[in-house]
């Protein structure tokens, strides 16, 4: 009771973090495989400017604000040896993502300078309040553009065209959107898709491989799951599902993937979304609380696995740290995400041919973002203030043409990868980089482990699953034949063999079962909901959330019922209707421009 | 008992002598002071200009003069409909039970600092003080994973223990519940602050004459008795500021404890106004609506704090601030 | 002293330590389940399988804490503005306490209120920053100095303080003809020791604890003090939700690899409570024993 004066500062300071945690929400719309997890500040990190053979270039020291990266500071390793050797550049990145989030963000507008480079979460509100406020620099200006981007403007012209014309009143070009790419429609993921139904592989072939047709069917299946194997390894109970809170937005985020499955996600990938399950592939939508939505269907089934005893009873207060843990323990069988596999599927289990992948039912419509040529909604932009934005464009640039791309995605040529007969395949040196991130690299390609060494800014380009003109394969390193015909695991193999195809993507394209989501291009920008608006949403938000993850633990029936109603009744009463009216005019307009 | 002492010091005074140097001090205090008045003029009071942004729909480097000026409507938005009112209510509701657990358990440190200073060894006294004041180093994230790790259902300690024991079958859902809530969120304060918040009075209490103990002592006083007429004047001055502040911050109950704590089963009960604030205000990172609430939450307190002020008055006869 | 204890004594005294004790083993306890989950195997302790005694000891996780490139300048930058920082704070709250204990003061009540109610205030964090932009109090270490040397609270409690000493001392020497200056250094400011240790301790904690001036107000690297280092590496762990946000499809994203962010986050908090309870306990000497008034008169 005594520290009154630290309680303000607490609050002062924690809803400062607190903004941090939350501050990525915006769209999902991408895939990046260049620089992912970064968990370790490991020991040697910082030896990467060594000054070798930098000479060809001034160097030029940049701030760079990113609102992607987690990892604040200077870029060092082998990526920042690349950019220093290629352009002179020495970054210095700050991440608000990291540390004091919208309100980091915030306090940089107020200053006015945002950095030299800057990189934007989405081309949301903030992004429109930079242009607004004269802090990004019109690459049009000088014909800056025309000289130093002269790749963006051959590979992704309409990603230029849709920036000019949905920021830059049709003259000014504030900035470049990621995931670009000049490929024909076609579902932009990886080998796998961003949601997808994966079960633990091995107990459902012991089961007899059983065809699921809905939704609803997996629940039986997961109980037989369950008595085949009541324990995980360390010999604790296991659940068809275990679920988190953390994520959770305006709505209950777990609950959403089931739409996902079907063809529908919450937003239409190009406006702000909120509270309106919209279909990829055809002009259908419906509230989340409308009788028929996805979103009560699966509540209404997590209710149900809860029931049967499928549901990890610390779902509701247990964070999504946890459910990892509770994943590489073996003590949940249900994946909605074929990357949250990883933490179980490791060589100890996979060996001994225990592991996720896709079960699917027959049903399912796997929602797919598409490749797009106007790019997606994380932004490049340069900063007014820059003293050279000719080389920081050039930069760019080079992160828009194929070079760039593989040295961006899958380390050094040399190193980590190298041509062979017109294909690009891993060295031994890259199988162990890419694979475990804490190898050592060389000092001559920049020293320090592979992940401390690879680009930190967190903002990808081309779409990493577009066809490398030179290779004439996927820039991803993952989608290379050779690599995935490279002793797969035992796991793999078994599922390979029962399905017929290489990756659950190919299965899926096979069996027509893909929602393809068409990208439209507008004079318009997207559409961003008044301030008053947003309020309302966040507001009926925290009612559903709410309500949401009582319904899953109601005790029966009845009260499952109760809450639904009370849920229904509360929302509407703070404006549910007015947003979903809002959202409903918006797509109205995506689905005539998806049509033209 | 330094009543006495006062009454005879001021029987020595010599009016006469102490006049000039009334008039001397008068402004030489005020002079010695004004830095110090500066400084806060200049980072407390500076910032407030920050204050009118609650009128316009203020977007961070955007010039207010180009910016939609819209007058009250973050303050009304509070109250714009009569289930956003209820909510207001029942937030307040928390705020007070909170607060008001947080104002009856204010007197424990005092009881820890007395019973504590009583103790003979001076080792255990120092390690009793120091391991006490550890949990509040522990950031509340971790108190959090630190109180799954005890009352997790799936494998609590304290769950296996009592199913073990064969009090129970099942897991029970220690966290995920909406009994007692307020008093546990007041235990966990209590836990995490009840050392840290005993200094003061550790400190007030070494204030004390020392004589004063001496002189009851030979009187023959009991323990009990010195308590109560030496420590406990002795300390009363330091407990009721710190009680006052304490009335001031009725409705900044803070956010961190409740933010970890909270799930959809005790959020009726848990969320405060802080919380709520938190929860639906500024997960938009709408600043205006944020300065309209921390400009309100700045006239309650101020207000709560005079009116405190005042009570103490006519209760005490001595007002504080 | 020496008096033998009277049975009443001796209950007292049983009680007393008991429930002291018990309320050190709850205390500690969290401390020490926190402290073997950071020495045990990462991989044991992240599944729940450490609960009273470690497992596989090991010191990995500081080694890659005390790793963290600037730890040791930020270090010393921390140490730097707890020191001077908790100095100012010291004295300011002392003198202007005292000085508000001065009835004659021209407009007393006003100017303590005036510094009072700003415990209440909160302009919001741009307005703040921007007062700091244009005081040239970003990348600047005096912006960690300054802004800390009033701080109400500490003001409060040096005034109630004072005023709960005998009004005889000082009357004397005003008598004797001492100004405010000789008064408050030669005889009020020995007296209240008892509370500006308490002050000290407070501000210092706070001082080291800080880390939000530096994530706003600091670009410069050699400016950084290490709670914000440590933060910044704390949250590069815990930011597992956000690259698996950002990388959506999460291809690659390898979770099993991940190192799990409560055991850096675990390790963190210890090795900033460390030197805390190095120098807590030289402070605790100022208010365990009690001051003698007599000692001081004569």
């Amino acid at each position: 009771m005594a520290m009154i004066r630290k309680k303000a500062i607490i609050v002062a300071a924690a809803s400062i973090l607190l903004l941090g945690v939350t501050a990525c929400s915006g769209g999902n719309n991408g895939g990046n495989a260049g620089n992912k997890g970064n968990a370790e500040g490991n020991a040697g990190s910082t030896n990467a400017n060594a000054p070798a053979d930098s000479g060809q270039r001034e160097p030029y020291k940049i701030e760079v604000l990113s609102q992607l990266a987690n990892f604040a500071g200077e870029q060092g390793g082998w990526y920042g040896k690349i950019i220093k050797d290629k352009f002179g550049l020495e970054a210095n990145i700050t991440a608000p993502n990291l540390a004091g989030g919208a309100a980091k963000f915030a306090t940089l507008m107020a200053s006015g300078d945002l950095g030299d480079l800057v990189i934007f979460g989405n081309d949301g509100q903030e992004y429109r309040d930079a242009i607004k406020a004269g802090l990004l620099l019109d690459w049009t200006k000088d014909g800056l553009l025309e000289k130093y981007g002269k790749d963006i403007l051959a590979n992704v012209p309409e990603a230029i065209e849709k920036n000019k014309k949905n920021f830059g009143e049709g003259a000014a070009v504030y900035g470049i959107g990621h995931d670009a790419s000049n490929m024909p429609p076609g579902p932009s993921e990886g080998n796998t898709m961003t949601y997808q139904l994966d079960m633990r592989w091995d107990l459902y072939q012991k089961l007899g491989s059983p065809k699921l047709t809905k939704m609803e069917d997996i629940l039986p299946l997961l109980k037989q799951m369950q008595e085949l194997e009541p324990k995980s390894d360390s010999g604790r109970p296991t659940y068809g599902f275990s679920m988190w809170a953390d994520w959770d937005g305006n709505y209950m985020t777990l609950a959403k993937q089931f739409a996902t499955m079907h063809g529908y996600d919450i937003g239409d990938g190009f406006n702000q979304g909120s509270l309106l399950e919209i279909a990829a592939h055809e002009d259908k939508y419906q509230g989340i609380l409308d009788e028929n939505s996805y979103y009560l269907r699966t509540l209404k089934l997590y209710y149900d696995a809860n029931q049967m005893g499928l549901m990890d009873p610390d779902s509701l207060t247990q964070k999504f740290d946890d459910v990892v843990n509770k994943f590489k323990d073996g003590q949940v069988l249900f994946s909605w995400f074929p990357w949250l596999d990883s933490s179980y599927n490791i060589p100890e289990h996979t060996d001994a041919g225990k592991g996720f992948q896709m079960v699917g039912f027959e049903e399912q419509k796997i929602y797919s973002y598409g490749f797009s040529p106007y790019g997606s909604n994380r932004i490049w932009a340069i900063g007014a203030k820059a003293k050279n934005p000719e080389r920081i464009l050039e930069y760019i640039n080079w992160l828009y043409t194929p070079e760039g791309m593989m040295a961006t995605a899958n380390g050094p040529e040399g190193l980590t990868w190298e041509m062979k007969d017109g294909k690009a395949v891993l060295t031994d040196f890259g199988k162990q980089a890419l694979k475990d991130n804490s190898v050592q690299v060389p000092e001559e390609f920049g020293g320090g482990t592979y992940k401390d060494g690879g680009p930190k800014f967190n903002n990808s380009t081309l779409k990493p699953s577009s066809i490398n003109p030179n290779t004439n394969e996927p820039y991803d390193w993952n989608m290379w034949t050779s690599v995935l015909q490279d002793n797969p695991n035992p796991v793999d193999k078994s599922w390979r063999e029962a399905t017929g195809a290489l990756t659950p993507k190919d299965l899926l394209v096979k069996n027509g079962q893909i929602a393809l989501n068409t990208p439209i291009s507008t004079t318009e920008a997207p559409a961003v909901m008044d301030s008053m608006l947003s309020q309302k949403l966040s507001q009926v938000g925290a009612i559903i959330k709410e309500q949401s993850w009582k319904m899953v633990f109601a005790k029966n029936d009845a009260e499952y019922d109760k809450l639904k109603n009370e849920m229904i009744e509360k929302a509407k009463g703070l404006g549910y209707d007015e947003i979903i009216d809002w959202q409903v005019e918006q797509t109205e307009k995506v689905f005539a421009l998806r049509n033209k | 008992m330094h009543n006495s002492i006062q009454a005879q010091a001021g029987v020595k005074t010599d009016a006469g002598k102490r006049q000039p140097f009334h008039i001397k001090g008068k402004y030489a205090l005020f002079l010695m002071a004004l830095p110090f008045l500066a400084l806060v003029f200049v980072f407390s009071y500076l910032p407030l200009y920050g204050w009118i942004y609650a009128f316009y729909n203020f977007r961070p480097g955007i010039p207010l003069a180009v910016s939609d000026f819209v007058g009250l409507q973050w303050f009304k938005s509070i109250f714009s409909n009569p289930t956003q009112t209820g909510e207001v209510l029942r937030v307040m509701r928390n705020t007070v039970a909170m607060s008001s657990l947080g104002i009856a358990a204010s007197v424990l440190p005092v009881v820890f600092a007395i019973f504590l200073s009583e103790m003979r060894s001076a080792r255990f006294k120092k390690t009793v003080q120091i391991v006490t004041t550890l949990p509040n180093f522990i950031s509340w994230v971790l108190v959090y994973s630190f109180a799954f790790m005890l009352f997790a259902v799936d494998n609590g300690l304290v769950n296996q223990i009592l199913i073990k024991l064969g009090f129970i079958d099942a897991g029970i859902n220690f966290l995920a519940s909406d009994s007692h809530t307020w008093l546990k969120m007041a235990l966990w304060d209590l836990w995490k602050g009840l050392g840290w918040g005993a200094i003061l009075y550790m400190a007030a209490i070494a204030g004390i004459d020392q004589e004063l103990y001496e002189a009851a002592k030979v009187d023959g006083a009991s323990r009990f008795r010195s308590i109560w007429h030496i420590t406990v004047p002795g300390i009363m001055p330091t407990y009721f500021v710190l009680l006052l502040l304490t009335i001031a911050n009725f409705i900044n109950n803070g956010l961190e404890q409740y933010f970890v704590f909270q799930n959809a089963i005790n959020k009726d009960q848990i969320e405060v106004l802080d919380l709520y604030v938190y929860n639906v205000g500024l997960l938009g990172s709408n600043f205006s609506f944020a300065t309209a609430v921390s400009m309100l939450k700045s006239f309650i307190s101020v207000g709560l704090l005079f009116f405190a002020n005042s009570l103490s008055k006519i209760v005490r006869g001595e007002s504080i601030i | 002293m020496h008096k033998r204890l009277s049975a009443g004594d001796r209950a007292f005294h049983t009680v007393n330590y008991f429930v002291f004790a018990v309320i050190a083993l709850l205390c500690i306890f969290p401390f020490y389940y926190l402290f073997i989950n950071t020495i045990s195997n990462n991989d044991l302790s992240s599944r729940g399988l450490i609960t009273f005694f470690p497992r596989e000891i090991h010191f990995s996780n500081y080694a890659q804490v005390l790793h963290i490139p600037g730890f040791g300048h930020a270090g010393l930058v921390s140490l730097g503005r707890t020191v001077i920082g908790t100095a100012l704070t010291v004295g300011g709250a002392a003198f202007l306490g005292f000085l508000f204990t001065k009835q004659e003061m021209w407009g007393r009540k006003f100017w303590y209120r005036f510094i009072i109610v700003t415990m209440y205030f909160n302009a919001g964090i741009i307005p703040w920053y921007v007062t700091m932009l244009n005081l040239n109090l970003t990348n600047n270490f005096l912006a960690y100095i300054l802004p800390a040397i009033v701080s109400p609270f500490f003001v409060i409690l040096v005034k109630t303080f004072v005023e709960s000493l005998p009004a005889a001392l000082q009357e004397s020497a005003q008598i004797d003809g001492a100004g405010y200056w000789t008064i408050f250094t030669r005889i009020v400011f020995p007296l209240i020791t008892p509370i500006l240790a308490t002050i000290a301790i407070f501000s210092a904690v706070g001082q080291w604890n800080s880390f939000t001036d530096t994530l706003f107000l600091m670009t410069d690297q050699n400016l950084y003090t290490l709670q914000f280092v440590l933060y910044k590496y704390m949250n590069e762990a815990s930011s597992l939700a956000a690259i698996v946000r950002n990388s959506s499809g999460g291809q690659g994203l390898d979770l099993a690899n991940l190192q799990t962010p409560t055991s850096i986050r675990t390790t963190v908090s210890m090795i900033v409570v460390f030197p805390i309870l190095l120098v807590y306990p030289y402070f605790q000497r100022f208010f365990v024993k009690g001051i003698l008034i007599g000692a001081v008169k004569g």
